[in-house]
């Protein structure tokens, strides 16, 4: 799907906005307006993808270097793709839980032929409340010595020193224009 | 050895019901374009070439899983570039983002996603796609 920011400039900020998880909300799935939607909750092991299809599984589940996913009861290997924080993945929630087993509450999105996992919230026993899929903000914003509810860690994606290094050397666009 | 028909019948009913868990993987050649899986996937935003390369940068940064956008628009999801699987906020991959590339590796498709473990990168052309004077720099315009 090619979406011109100029042809639904509102429509299409807002759903960006929500599916990068700029929007936090309550601690229950919420919608995101994501490609055939669902809101789910489930228990699954935190797994690494690398080890369960290849069998090169080192320890920790790759120490954070590799991609997680929650494998269900009946064996289904779910990919998390996304948390709450704008622009990052879930590794930094899941990987203190390898090998064990969690409750995930989030959006299974399904499109162009492939199904992802958007991790909203987790806990470990059925009983707890909810804590909300954050974690990598609190992790990053303690690597750079700032608040987590700092304007800096705010935009993190901006602030970051190895993007910083990057799109200094590469351009917004890669090339030069 | 003799194999008896209630064994062979067990065989191929296991067989039978076996999972593409349990399925080999296949040897694929692939083209195309390192993405950012999200925002490609779900079409929240214009999710390729240079209108995307910021965002695709920080969300490689942010640990989101990196694919490849195939020539076949196929989503291939990363989980070894010949012999590195770090495949998290590695500087390496983030630093190719956008970049189009031939790649040999093994094709695990499992549970509505196709993983890639790549053997060999085969060629790198680099960013070709061109696609920011259409659609801007993604999603912000800055």
């Amino acid at each position: 799907m090619h979406i011109s920011t100029l042809a639904r400039p509102v429509a299409v900020l807002a759903a960006a906005v929500l599916a990068l998880g700029l929007a936090r909300g309550a601690l229950a799935a919420e919608s995101w307006g994501l490609p055939e939607e669902k809101e789910v909750t489930f228990k699954a092991k935190v797994v690494d993808m690398l080890c369960e299809l290849t069998g090169d599984c080192p320890a920790s589940c790759g120490a954070g270097k590799h991609q997680l996913a929650l494998k269900t009861a009946d064996g289904k290997l779910v990919l998390p793709a996304k948390n709450v924080v704008p622009f990052a993945g879930t590794v930094n929630e899941l990987i203190g839980f390898c090998g064990k087993e969690i409750f995930v509450d989030g959006l299974m999105t399904t499109s162009k032929g492939t199904t992802l996992f958007a991790l909203q919230n987790f806990r470990t026993k059925e009983s707890d409340p909810w804590t909300e899929a954050s974690v990598f903000l609190a992790d990053w914003a303690k690597a750079n010595n700032v608040k987590p509810d700092s304007e800096k860690a705010e935009e993190w994606f901006r602030n970051d020193p190895h993007v910083q290094a990057i799109i200094a050397k590469q351009g917004k666009l890669g090339v030069k224009e | 050895m003799r194999i008896s028909m209630p064994i062979l019948a067990a065989v191929a009913a296991a067989m039978a019901f076996a999972s593409p868990a349990d399925a080999a993987p296949k040897r694929v050649k692939v083209t195309g374009e390192i993405i950012d899986t999200w925002c490609q996937v779900t079409g929240i935003m214009y999710g390729l070439g240079t209108a995307h390369h910021q965002c695709a940068v920080w969300c490689a940064t942010g640990g989101i899983p990196v694919g490849i956008w195939g020539d076949d628009e196929k989503a291939y999801v990363l989980l070894k570039i010949d012999a590195d699987s770090n495949t998290v906020a590695n500087p390496k991959i983030v630093e190719i983002q956008t970049n189009r590339v031939t790649v040999d590796g093994d094709l695990y498709e499992r549970d509505g996603v196709n993983y890639l473990v790549v053997t060999k990168v085969l060629s790198n052309e680099g960013i070709v796609n061109l696609t920011h004077k259409e659609h801007g720099i993604q999603p912000f315009g800055e």
